[in-house]
């Protein structure tokens, strides 16, 4: 039964409306307007004007309130490309995660302050060999409207890279996605993401008080994708999470399960229509 | 294609190491070295060896921690750590200790800012080895803020460390399965040392054990238990040792109540009906025979401080960090569960509770010198 949740838990629904099999939000191709796709988990996605797609992650909006634009470029060498702006202010969610006894994953003693992060990408996405490949990268920026103390971090993978951007000020990211026929219904899809937080962890006091430090973060996902009918295709595969921490280097294999202690498959089921 | 299906294999098999580790009945601990080793120092000479054994509650002083004593904080500041190390570093210098061993040492937890405090004390003292047994071990604790833990008990000796052992200590019964998953697994750390055997048959031994606190069912009983039977079994075989630690156990004939010293705001105990009606951890009277519990390791062993002194004040080795006097006055210490014992003789008059560190931790640190061992 526990296996069960947390492999529901696990389960990443989609549902996308609209005529146009979009699946990728980081690809380089545009929402067409007024179609719109909807996931649990993943981002409301609705073209809202030729050449102008919003974007943003419903089930956390209240508590980490979101957004992000997509605008296309005139192609480049047989590339599409498109610039993406996201915004995200966390500060509601830390302070929820700011408490005492189970789930409190930052000291309740410390209060979050307002803070924006602002990300922008450009994506380049062409098909090469078969190969339907996206190459982005571009810049992340932390703003903080008040003191944040340096104690404030989660220090789980995944987590911890995307909020040191707040005490860092900015940060880098590039990344490659690829995805390819198989055989017959089956496709795969793999994406490798780098996160650089340049000269974290230079600002401490002492050479043995690291609270921050670890300027690098590698994401990977593998998918092996079932196209099951036009309408809906179900993903297997698992992400792989690399990198530098206060602690030291951390490999870790997600979806994870602590009280298991043992690796679950990440699973995605979409549907279109 | 096939290295990336190699690589792709180590990188997935490093990626599924337990969140939480959970260790068998006896593992490796881990060693160290400073990063000077003094060769001088490393060489016994001759003499008596000093032995100190310290609880230095994760190098936070008297920070207000949440985990005990009223506290409300969890993840101390830098100027907190790092005042606090260095002060233990000069005072471990000062006391200069030929074997110390220390319970609640922080080795990458983000409640010390990930501070190595093993490797900090060996290149800050005139200890140059170290061994590290860890209690509590997990990468992330979701309760609290507290994240990345990594605490445990450490032997640091001047002359080089040989085989180590981390032994299991049962854990505790009063807990669900889910708090005890990602709580403390106490253990032993005992580790020979070559050094100071008079021969290759009397070998030398320092033992280490930080026995439960807060357990109300008999796990203490199990855990000194567990202790005493390996102090017996080292002396059985014609070795000898020192060994020490926090025992949280009081001696035989001290006081077994300190709940009321130990008393938070808006707590209420030794009220009928409202449970508990003890203090976790400030009641010393939980099973049959708890308050003599430490009488066999008096009777079998020599302490450091002779059994008619250890109920004065001068000896009481600990008070939680926060227990305040009606007068506002800051207890410094209560009573005494921090001991020292060897299978030969410490010198006279040499055992001494420094009770002037009171500051640095919530618990004083024990030393005592063991007779010439020439002359054993």
């Amino acid at each position: 039964m526990v296996r069960a949740l947390i492999l529901l838990t696990a389960l990443l629904v989609s549902i996308t409306r609209g005529g146009n099999a979009n699946w990728d939000s980081h690809s380089a191709h545009i929402m067409p307007p007024k179609k719109w796709s909807v996931g649990i988990f993943h981002p409301i996605r609705y073209g809202i004007k030729e050449g102008l797609e919003l974007s943003s992650h419903p089930a956390w909006f209240f508590v980490l309130p979101n957004a992000s634009f997509k605008i296309p470029f005139s192609d480049f060498k047989s590339f599409h490309t498109a610039t993406r702006v996201s915004f995200v202010y966390p500060t509601p969610l830390l302070n929820m995660l700011s408490r005492e006894g189970i789930g409190g994953m930052i000291d309740p003693n410390l209060t979050i302050p307002p803070m924006l992060g602002i990300s922008g990408s450009l994506l380049m996405s062409k098909e090469l060999l078969g190969v339907n490949t996206t190459i982005k990268s571009g810049f992340d920026f932390g703003l903080v409207f008040g003191d944040l103390d340096t104690r404030s971090n989660i220090d789980l993978p995944i987590i911890y890279h995307r909020l040191e951007v707040f005490h860092n000020g900015w940060g880098l990211h590039a990344g490659v996605d690829f995805e390819r026929a198989l055989i017959r219904k089956f496709r795969i899809f793999m994406d490798l993401d780098l996160k650089l937080l340049p000269d974290l962890g230079t600002k401490s006091k002492t050479n043995n008080y690291f609270m921050r430090a670890g300027d690098y973060s590698i994401e990977h996902k593998l998918l092996f994708i079932w196209e099951r009918s036009s309408t809906f295709r179900a993903m297997i595969g698992y992400k792989l999470v690399s990198g530098q921490y206060p602690y030291g280097k951390q490999t870790r294999l997600l979806p994870y399960i602590p009280l298991l202690e043992r690796w679950v498959p990440l699973i995605e089921l979409q549907w279109l229509w | 294609m096939k290295n990336f299906l190699l690589l792709t294999l180590l990188l997935l098999g490093n990626g599924c190491e337990p969140f939480v580790v959970e260790f068998s009945d006896l593992s490796t601990p881990k060693k160290f070295e400073a990063a000077n080793v003094d060769s001088n120092s490393k060489t016994y000479q001759g003499g008596g060896i000093k032995v100190l054994t310290w609880n230095m509650r994760f190098g936070v002083g008297r920070f207000s921690f949440f985990g005990d004593s009223c506290g409300e904080d969890v993840v101390a500041d830098e100027q907190t750590v790092a005042q606090t190390m260095e002060a233990i570093a000069e005072t471990l210098t000062v006391i200069d200790p030929d074997i110390v061993l220390l319970q609640e040492v922080d080795l990458g937890s983000k409640r010390t800012g990930y501070w190595n405090q093993i490797q900090y004390l060996l290149d800050n003292t005139l200890l140059n080895y170290g061994v590290y047994a860890s209690v509590w071990e997990a990468d992330f604790i979701p309760t609290d803020g507290i994240g990345r833990v990594n605490m445990g008990n450490a032997i640091l000796s001047k002359y080089e460390i040989g085989s180590s052992e981390r032994i299991q200590l049962r854990l505790r019964t009063d807990q669900s399965d889910l708090i005890q998953y990602f709580y403390l697994r106490r253990n032993i750390l005992k580790s020979e040392i070559p050094e100071l055997a008079s021969s290759s048959q009397k070998k030398f031994y320092a033992v280490n054990i930080h026995a439960t606190a807060f357990a109300t069912d008999d796990t203490k009983e199990k855990h000194v238990a567990k202790y005493l039977e390996i102090l017996d079994s080292i002396h059985s075989d014609g070795h000898v040792f020192v060994s020490g630690g926090d025992l949280n156990a009081v001696p035989p004939g001290a006081s077994i109540d300190y709940c009321m010293n130990d008393i938070c705001e808006g707590e209420s105990y030794h009220v009928d009906g409202i449970d508990p009606f003890h203090k976790e951890g400030s009641f010393f009277d939980n099973f049959i025979g708890e308050p003599d519990i430490l009488a066999p390791l008096y009777q079998l062993y020599d302490p450091a401080i002779a059994e008619d002194f250890i109920n004065l004040p001068e000896h009481y080795t600990h008070a939680p960090s926060t227990s305040i006097l009606g007068g506002g006055t800051i207890r410094k210490y209560d009573r005494k569960i921090d001991y020292l014992f060897t299978n030969l003789q410490w010198d006279d008059m040499s055992g001494h509770t420094h009770q002037a560190c009171w500051e640095l931790s919530d618990h004083m640190p024990i030393s005592a010198t063991l007779s010439n061992l020439t002359e054993d």
